[in-house]
């Protein structure tokens, strides 16, 4: 790199192992005093190569492999894909499945979203927020798997449709969730804003106007609480999004607090599209029929991700296997501002500016506890599972 | 949030019948697709665009048409509303040179590092030209995403 952007400054390696997150990446960050004057980022500790893996696999395996981008938001990766091919097929998805889809999006979102505040609140030094809005995610993770099956990679989305349905208990599991979280998250909404220790670490904090989130680039809530009225939701809507509008969620002021606060107005848009999916859910089939081999074409296929628009660019050669995909993730686009933002501010704000673009990291895992010195290996039941930690915890507590 | 009628006809007037006399192709109702015809066009494109307020580069796709083609495509998506507007470029497959758009466009170097270092293609005057993805030992002149990347660090057979 450029030797006059290295003279004589102090220079503070961060990462590639937990840069305040739970996710690999390396950060130069260059200081005068506490001040930072330089931030120059680099990625691909977790690069796997997926865009080349492509090439090798049919349409079908694909859509398992684009499911694994992200652990956090695996399904609007799929439907990405989805949608792409579906184009590039000519094949015509019946209304219930477009909904459905929709549907698990927004309960993704939902997931996503606390799943931030969370880690916004640890990275803020509130732990107890981490927690409970940790606890509360639980139970849209529940209704996610009873959707679904699976916690993270739900695999929802089958080429053509959706592989599942909604009956009329899984129904009224998901709206008993959404009315527990609608409550939570007002209450939530009103601690960020008036909590005096969490305000210290957001009101002010990694100010972007509205010119820079355009110039940078910003994509997602990270843009809205700039001011800019981007959402693809809205600008493009795709799969039911046209028969299930999107009321656009923007704030002025773009510091961390306004990121905070435009998230958790975006969960009550979440809510309100998440009932009124289930009160007007079309009637009908879940899957139309998908030809094995896509006819030559290029697509691009863009979705509203929880962390803003991700972006699929798809070129069939005619047979069964794509030419090329190309995937650019909403982190890539905010990862820009960081580095930006991060200039003229304290040290120890680096890593709140970070967590607030919500970069993407790892999901949680099953346990499978095994002893096989002693006794035969030991499988735990969801149920027991979820037993034992309130047991643990109950323990503690008294 | 800009019509896409309107940027549909904004754009193709820009490339067909202004300074550029540029080919256009509409392949989806929402996409139109402008084929440059030399590297020394793209920057003064791109300030027309983000003049006309259409400059959100969404990202920047490389493609390798296969050894025998002798060239690469790049391919600079914008995304103004529901419009995709993208600008095709093809370059030599060996030693192309193209300009950066960071100058316009901050956010346009992560993906010109990216498919730079992809794809072999060097994009002149960056501010960081240090590779963003790929690791520091990484072999020089071996790009994983063309075609003749067999993964495991080697390239295919001839």
């Amino acid at each position: 790199m450029d030797p006059r952007l290295e003279a004589e400054r102090f220079t503070i390696p961060i990462g590639p192992q937990h840069p305040a997150l739970k996710e690999p990446g390396h950060f130069r960050i260059t200081v005068e005093g506490e001040i930072v004057t330089q931030a120059v980022v680099r990625l691909g500790y977790a690069h796997r190569g997926i865009e080349k893996a492509a090439e090798a696999r049919n349409w079908i395996r694909n859509l398992y492999l684009f499911e694994r981008v992200c652990g956090i938001c695996s399904h609007i990766h799929a439907t990405a894909f989805c949608l792409g091919v579906e184009r590039l097929a000519g094949v015509d998805v019946p209304p219930r499945a477009q909904a459905l889809r929709v549907l698990v999006a927004e309960l993704e979102r939902i997931h996503s979203h606390l799943l931030w505040l969370g880690v916004a609140g640890h990275e803020a030094g509130f732990d107890t927020l981490f927690m409970y809005s940790w606890r509360d995610r639980e139970a849209i993770m529940d209704v996610l798997e009873g959707l679904t099956g699976n916690r993270v990679n739900y695999s929802a989305n089958v080429l053509g449709g959706v592989k599942c349905d909604v009956d009329d208990a899984q129904r009224d599991a998901i709206l008993r969730a959404v009315d527990l979280l609608e409550k939570r998250t007002e209450h939530y909404l009103q601690v960020v804003t008036t909590d005096a220790l969490f305000l210290q670490r957001t009101r002010g904090i990694g100010v972007m106007t509205r010119a820079q989130a355009e110039v940078l680039g910003a994509v997602g809530p990270t843009a809205r609480a700039s001011g800019v009225e981007r959402d693809v939701r809205i600008e493009a809507p795709y799969a039911a999004y046209p028969s299930f509008p999107v009321r656009l969620v923007v704030d002025t002021r773009g510091d961390l607090e306004a990121r905070v606060v435009v998230r958790m107005r975006e969960l009550f848009e979440c809510y309100r599209l998440v009932r009124e999916i289930l009160d007007h859910l079309p009637p009908g089939e879940v899957r139309g029929r998908m030809p094995r081999r896509v006819p030559e074409g290029e697509t691009v296929s863009r979705v509203e991700a929880p962390r803003g628009e991700l972006f699929y660019f798809i070129k069939s050669n005619g047979s069964d296997t794509p030419e090329r995909v190309r995937v650019r993730t909403p982190t890539v686009c905010n990862m820009t501002s960081v580095v930006k933002l991060a200039v003229g501010h304290q040290l120890a704000d680096v890593p709140m500016i970070l967590a607030g673009i919500d970069p993407c990291f790892s999901c949680n895992d099953r346990l499978i506890e095994v002893d096989r010195s002693s006794r035969p290996a030991e499988c735990w039941t969801w149920e027991q599972l979820r037993a034992y930690g309130v047991n643990h915890y109950h323990g503690h507590r008294s | 949030m800009p019509n896409l009628d309107d940027v549909l006809s904004i754009v193709t007037e820009l490339a067909e019948r202004w300074t550029w006399k540029m080919e256009t192709r509409r392949p989806e109702s929402n996409r139109i697709d402008i084929l440059l015809t030399s590297t020394a066009d793209l920057v003064p494109f791109v300030t027309a665009l983000r003049v006309q307020r259409l400059g959100y580069l969404s990202t920047i796709t490389g493609l390798d048409p296969g050894l025998e083609a002798g060239q690469l495509e790049l391919l600079y998506h914008f995304c103004p509303g529901a419009a995709v507007i993208t600008l095709r470029l093809k370059v030599p497959r060996d030693g192309s040179h193209v300009p950066t758009l960071s100058q316009i466009i901050p956010s346009a170097e992560s993906a010109e590092r990216e498919v730079g270092e992809m794809f072999g293609i060097t994009f002149d005057d960056l501010r960081n030209p240090d590779p963003l993805y790929l690791p520091d030992d990484w072999p020089a002149g071996l790009y994983p995403l063309r075609k003749d990347f067999a993964g495991n660090g080697r390239l295919k057979p001839a």
